[in-house]
Formats: structure tokens, C-alpha cells, sequence
């Protein structure tokens, strides 16, 4: 979170092959994300995933493949507006590394972007260990703030 | 189940300085340029124009009193800023539940389980 950057490993007892398969096919993508998934694997070409508004139809979101490397690696940006070229300053980039741990898979989440987006990130490497205490000040006070906050998600 | 951050406001609050600035506001309750840049160390020129940032996406408000502006937190606009940032961690634990599920009952339907063996290594592909 310091970074502007969410971090989760999760052991999945399957072989790094059935892992990669779930985390990069579209049509298993769409069973655990997405309600539509169009993009193909080829590094840079673009794609869209899809999510069901109910009666204001279908909401798209840019999606692009950035790394394949069957059974280790897999990663994409999204959120880039419709006809730009994905790029470090325009959208999240999300990366799956996979790894065999004893019979099975050990996942590695990262999605990073939420900071280069809008603002000089050399900065943030300067100033990020002299100022960590930040979010450490105002994250705990969330819950009292949540009930009136809202419902968006 | 789309969980995009708001832009204009993660950037305001992804900055350092303005993380600070917001602490500074928060724990003592209100400030102005001045008094931020007292306690920072960047001038009271960028503080200003911090606030200017902040100020945009609604997490300060500022009243006119005396010479300067005073500033104020808007508590709701920064819980939700935070509660944005919470919500994509929330998202992807969902997400990475479900692949792990999906995974999972691949894996058992391809291959059925071998029965367990005490001291004996198997080769797997």
C-alpha cells in the first residue's frame, strides 16, 4: 500500500501449468473476475474485459497483455482509455508470478499504477521512507469513517 | 465487481507531502499555508499549491479568517479516498480466492490423487 502498490501470495494445490491456465485464459479469467473477457495472449495487443451494469449494460475496461511466460509469469495493464497504447502513466498494472511449491502452486499478486498515474514517481522513491507514517496516521481511523461513507464500490 | 480508484483523488492523496500535509491538518485540527510550511520542509509556496491540489478533489475545505485561508480536513472525502484503496486489496483477495477454487478443482479432476506414501519421493511433471 506505501507504494501505491497491493501485494498477496496464496499457495494453490495445482501444478504451476492448471494455475497459469486460470489466471490467463479469458474464458476462465471471466469465471473469476470479469463477466466478459476478449484479449488474446500476445503481449500488446489490445483486449477488454467487461463488467454487467445490470440495465446500463455492459462497462468495459481496456485490457492488455504486457508478459506470458507459460507456467511463471503473467502479467497486463487495464483501466488505459479506449485507443491508447498502455503505458506506466495511463493504467494499473497487475502481475501474477507463479512458483512450484511442493506439489503445488505458490500465486504472487502485485498490482501497482495507483501512484505513477498523475504525478512524478522519482518523487515518491525521494520522499517515500521519510514520510511512511502517513497512511499509518489516517488508515486505522477508516472505520469510523465508513459508515458514512457510503455504498460505492 | 470493477474496483477502479479514483484517479484525481489517489493522486492527491498518493503524494508525500500532501499525506503530510493531511496529518498535519488532521491532528491539529486546521491550518494555513503558513503554518503547514512551518512544519514541513518544503516552502509555503508549494504548500499552497498542495492545497490547491487538495482543495480540488474535496479533502480540504478552506474558510477565509484574518489574512490567510484556514484549511480543514473533509473527513468523509478522506475515508473515502481510503476506503477506495481498501477496496481493490478486498477485490483481489476475492479474486485470487476464486482462482484458487477454480484451480484447485482442475487440478482433481485431471490428475486423481495418488495415495499417500511415507518416505517415498514421486515424480510429477
Amino acid at each position: 500500500m506505501e507504494n501505491g502498490t497491493i501485494e498477496r501470495t496464496i499457495h494453490v494445490e495445482a501444478s504451476p501449468a492448471v494455475v497459469f491456465d486460470v489466471v490467463s485464459n479469458p474464458e476462465h479469467v471471466r469465471a473469476w473476475w470479469p463477466d466478459e473477457a476478449e484479449f488474446s495472449s500476445t503481449p500488446g495487443a489490445p483486449g477488454r474485459i467487461g463488467f454487467d451494469q445490470g440495465d446500463s449494460g455492459m462497462a468495459w475496461e481496456q485490457f492488455t497483455v504486457v508478459d506470458a511466460v507459460p507456467h511463471r509469469l503473467f502479467s497486463f495493464r487495464w483501466t488505459h482509455a479506449e485507443g491508447t497504447v498502455a503505458a506506466a502513466n495511463n493504467s494499473f498494472l497487475v502481475t501474477f508470478e507463479l512458483e512450484p511449491e511442493g506439489e503445488g502452486t505458490l500465486l504472487r499478486l502485485t498490482e501497482t499504477g495507483f501512484r505513477e498515474r498523475g504525478w512524478d514517481d522519482a518523487k515518491v522513491a525521494a520522499e517515500h521512507a521519510s514520510h511512511v507514517s502517513g497512511w499509518d496516521h489516517f488508515l486505522p481511523r477508516l472505520p469510523v469513517y465508513a459508515a458514512g461513507v457510503g455504498t460505492r464500490s | 465487481m470493477s474496483t477502479v480508484v479514483d484517479d484525481d483523488l489517489w493522486s492527491a492523496v498518493g503524494d508525500p507531502t500532501r499525506r503530510r500535509m493531511l496529518d498535519l491538518l488532521l491532528s491539529d485540527g486546521s491550518g494555513t499555508a503558513t503554518s503547514l510550511s512551518a512544519q514541513l520542509p518544503v516552502t509555503r509556496q508549494a504548500v499552497a499549491k498542495h492545497l490547491v491540489v487538495l482543495d480540488r478533489v474535496g479533502l480540504v475545505h478552506g474558510s477565509a479568517a484574518g489574512r490567510e485561508k484556514q484549511f480543514r480536513v473533509d473527513q468523509a472525502q478522506l475515508g473515502r479516498a481510503v476506503e477506495q484503496l481498501a477496496n481493490v486489496g478486498a477485490a483481489w483477495d476475492a479474486r485470487l480466492r476464486r482462482i484458487k477454487r477454480i484451480a484447485e478443482t482442475i487440478q482433481r479432476q485431471s490428475t486423481p490423487p495418488p495415495p499417500p506414501r511415507r518416505g517415498e519421493k514421486k515424480g510429477r511433471k
